[in-house]
């Protein structure tokens, strides 16, 4: 099953990147080859390994034991992948208004006050001394640019 | 003559007190994330790229190269105490590791580690240096026809031999070269499938891909393992770290075999260290008297298999540096790592800075005597990594993975990217789908499209210049061989016996 979706994911990606291609406005000079040609055999090649995988589907449904992976199953523990997901997705939406030390510090204490659970003292300590000492080390030593945000410094 | 004064130079520039400084801190850091699970040598370099932007390049690639050998000491440690490879291809290391660790036999399985990696590490670096010269003085031969056939053979050869569906690799490999094809296109100079992104005119970074595939999605495989409570315990170091007599007459001749077979497949793209580790792993069994034991901790099981894996990166190095084409995922960040300093390698850099290659080359020997006095009487130091709680340890590397992403264009985008690239490389692991070769196009997609419209350009669009000389007749026919081949080792294998290591 897991097997089939690669394969309609795999056709509507090339069905995409050849109308991407389509759009791109060609400028025929000196270049005998374009832009597009070049993504065009990509396009292309997709399409083979759309076909490879068909042949792969069509070999595994004859011999159903000669799969090495077992197939993908959606299973209610992976909420956790999501829930983390948007969590992540939050600190980047806070990463530049808030500036990188409150929101660093806001997102790995949560994450931690739930992976690592109970242990307050070392869960606040790691969170704000990371946060801080990695703000300053990259900033003013390294001169590496971090988003300052709402903090003065 | 001249090369040799190179080589003898190089040692000169490795030897550089900052260039030491630069060796042990790569290998220090390699050790480190060998150690920890959850970031990888390739997560480790890329991080790194935006970090040491500026730095004499020498000095850098020298630290960076030292992350990717250095890893793989540390991977054996991890794999022998919790039986998690900390890197990819100890995966056979943790077989017998761990059998030998649960009877007591902790200290002697980490001592044949690093004893073994640092002899075939050695081993490899000597390869290295003996095979580097005369690959270059082919390669100078070569034209945008070459390259393009060459890169054609790396890119099949590891789409269709990492992984266990050859149409996934191939898949994977095509992703990737789409991926490369994002931004501006620089012979015509048109922005190309840029979706309105004013960011994406100048390309997805393969730093933030990579950090994505490797690191983010790592940790999301963690902590659903930490939500599961499936996390494993880490064993504790026991036995004396040292062998006894009987047990270095076992390991020795596995060290030498793994460090030969670990060299020679690491120099063919594709197949990387953990087919490596799992060949000498099949070889030690099949000549071993006794080969009822592996599984259940036997000594040549850890010593072959880590030495093999240890070789094999400075085999991996030979077409990096020579050809300037990886032939795998770590390797082509490498050559991205290379790239962003300005530095393209291949046969004309032997000729250009002689210094930078052999000052690099020459730093692995060092390197290597480094490694193993941190693995074997400092390993204790690198061990209290494992008592991190992994709960605290894998919401940093997002933490860490942000600080990096940031760092090089200090836009939210790469952060963004990150999180798409974490998702992208969650679900391929759940699917099957192998990253390596998503790596590796994409860090060659630009170099590869530029050489085919080269060639195309000198032969006035005719493609007979794909097969017009003995190389690309001979790189096509390799790549043809290299498709097949996942087809037929099948059948070899069902005629020979059945000494699968799994």
């Amino acid at each position: 099953m897991t097997d089939r979706i690669i394969f309609v994911c795999t056709l509507l990606l090339a069905g995409v990147y050849f109308w991407a291609t389509a759009q791109i406005p060609s400028l025929e000079l000196g270049d005998p080859l374009g832009p597009k040609a070049f993504p065009r055999i990509l396009g292309i090649g997709l399409l083979v390994s759309a076909a490879m995988l068909f042949m792969e589907i069509l070999r595994k449904s004859k011999k159903p034991k000669d799969g090495t992976a077992a197939a993908w199953r959606w299973e209610p523990h992976q909420w956790v992948v999501v829930a983390i997901s948007v969590w992540t997705a939050l600190y980047i939406l806070t990463f530049e208004p808030l500036g990188f030390m409150i929101s660093t510090t806001v997102y790995l204490l949560a994450l931690f006050a739930y992976f690592n659970r109970g242990r307050w003292l070392m869960n606040v300590l790691t969170s704000v001394l990371f946060s801080v000492i990695g703000y300053f080390a990259f900033t003013k030593l390294l001169g590496v640019n971090l988003a300052r945000g709402i903090l003065p410094f | 003559m001249e090369t040799f004064t190179h080589i003898l130079n190089g040692f000169s520039v490795a030897m550089q007190p900052i260039n030491l400084w630069y060796t042990f801190l790569g290998v220090f850091m390699g050790t480190i994330i060998g150690v920890l699970p959850g970031i990888g040598p390739s997560a480790g370099i890329a991080l790194l790229i935006p970090i040491t932007y500026g730095m004499n390049p020498t000095s850098a690639l020298i630290m960076m190269a030292g992350i990717y050998y250095g890893a793989k000491y540390g991977g054996s440690t991890t794999a022998i105490l919790i039986r998690t490879p900390g890197e990819a291809a100890s995966v056979m290391t943790s077989i017998d590791g761990y059998e030998m660790a649960k009877k007591g036999r902790a200290g002697a399985a980490l001592a044949v580690s690093a004893i073994g990696s640092f002899i075939a590490g050695t081993i490899g670096v000597v390869g290295l240096t003996l095979f580097a010269v005369p690959l270059t003085s082919i390669a100078l031969k070569f034209g945008p026809a070459e390259y393009f056939t060459l890169m054609l053979f790396a890119m099949t050869a590891v789409s269709t031999l990492t992984g266990n569906s050859p149409a996934k690799g191939v898949l994977a490999t095509v992703f990737g070269l789409v991926i490369a094809t994002i931004g501006i296109d620089l012979q015509s100079g048109q922005a190309r499938y840029t979706m309105g992104i004013p960011e994406f005119q100048d390309g997805v970074g393969f730093v933030v891909v990579v950090v994505g595939l490797f690191a983010m999605a790592e940790v999301f495989r963690g902590l659903e393992d930490i939500f599961r409570g499936t996390a494993p315990p880490a064993m504790k170091i026991t036995g004396k770290l040292w062998l006894t007599r009987e047990e270095w007459r076992r390991s020795i001749g596995p060290i030498w075999r793994g460090g030969l077979i670990g060299f020679v497949i690491g120099v063919l793209p594709g197949a990387g260290g953990t087919i490596a580790s799992i060949m000498s792993y099949t070889t030690e069994k099949r000549l071993s008297r006794h080969p009822e034991e592996f599984g259940h901790g036997a000594i040549e099981g850890v010593a072959g298999p880590e030495a093999a894996n240890n070789s094999d990166t400075a085999g991996a190095l030979v077409p990096l540096l020579t050809l300037g084409v990886p032939g795998g995922g770590a390797t082509a960040v490498l050559l991205g790592a290379f790239i962003m300093y300005g530095v393209q390698p291949g046969p004309l850099l032997f000729q250009t800075r002689p210094d930078l290659v052999w000052g690099l080359i020459n730093s692995m020997y060092i390197g290597n005597i480094m490694l193993v006095i941190l693995n074997l009487p400092l390993i204790g130091l690198f061990v209290r990594l494992l008592y991190i709680p992994q709960g605290i340890l894998f919401p940093l590397i997002v933490a860490i993975s942000a600080i990096g992403a940031y760092a090089i264009n200090g836009s939210t985008v790469d952060l963004w990217l990150i999180l798409f690239f974490g998702i992208v490389g969650y679900v391929f692991g759940k699917v099957d789908i192998p990253v390596a070769p998503l790596v590796l196009s994409l860090v060659l997609g630009g170099i590869m499209e530029q050489s085919f419209r080269q060639a195309m350009t000198i032969s006035g669009g005719d493609v007979k210049i794909f097969y017009g000389s003995t190389i690309t007749v001979i790189l096509l026919a390799m790549s043809v061989i290299s498709v097949a081949l996942p087809f037929i080792i099948p059948r070899l294998r069902a005629l020979g016996s059945s000494g699968d290591p799994s």
